[in-house]
């Protein structure tokens, strides 16, 4: 598809993060959270339109793959809360 | 010359020849003050509300308190740095990134959940929140 605007990045962005919240793994929430701030700030300063759609179409499919496994990591997810989890 | 206060005001006229009665509206709208050239009148107040100064804007201090830390702690402020409810997110250093994950943040801090449309408008602290205080009045 053509170049995506800087409000389709954005709400990709966005979309990630609240993907990140679904997981009741504190690991691989903080993961997807920091993976994608940290690729996001990278890829920032991409001027070429066909990578930076490369790298869109890339963080699409990264959005599906967080989507799936949040659903199925929900479906066993284990009683015992991370210690991380639990509040002071 | 008239000076406005939040609770009271003085009123001294200017011209002497004819009746000039001058209506200011305080910030709360309830104190309506009267002058008649030639004589001051003490303010009249024409509705019997208590006569607080009110910000004029719905967030609490609290609120904007609370986004003011979790605004710094995101850029990496100094614990000193001027953030108030006016600052931008612009021009504290933030882009467009930075941004989405303040309202994130906010919406994990306060339990609310923010839509795209109203995320885009986000400019300034103040912004932000009145826009919580809305989100938490609905729930």
């Amino acid at each position: 598809m053509a170049t995506p605007s800087r409000t389709e990045i954005i709400s990709l962005f966005r979309s990630l993060l609240r993907s990140a919240r679904q997981f009741p793994d504190y690991n691989i929430r903080e993961y997807t959270k920091r993976r994608t701030i940290d690729s996001f700030r990278h890829n920032k300063t991409l001027s070429d339109p066909s990578s930076i759609a490369a790298a869109f179409s890339d963080g699409q499919s990264q959005l599906q793959v967080a989507r799936r496994q949040s659903v199925v990591y929900s479906l066993y997810a284990p009683k015992i809360k991370s210690i991380m989890d639990v509040k002071p | 010359m008239a000076s406005i206060t939040g609770s009271s005001s003085l009123m001294a006229s200017l011209s002497c020849n004819k009746l000039t009665q001058t209506l200011t509206r305080a910030y709360n709208f309830n104190v309506v003050s009267v002058a008649v050239s030639g004589k001051s009148f003490p303010s009249l107040k024409l509705s019997s509300a208590p006569s607080r100064f009110r910000v004029s804007c719905a967030a609490t201090p609290e609120t904007v308190d609370k986004v003011c830390s979790i605004v710094r702690k995101q850029l990496a402020l100094p614990e000193d740095s001027a953030v108030t409810g006016e600052s931008k997110f612009a021009s504290l250093g933030a882009d467009s990134l930075d941004t989405v994950e303040i309202v994130m943040g906010l919406e994990e801090e306060f339990g609310i959940s923010v839509e795209e449309e109203s995320a885009q408008t986000i400019a300034t602290v103040q912004d932000a929140a009145d826009l919580i205080e809305k989100l938490i009045s609905k729930n």
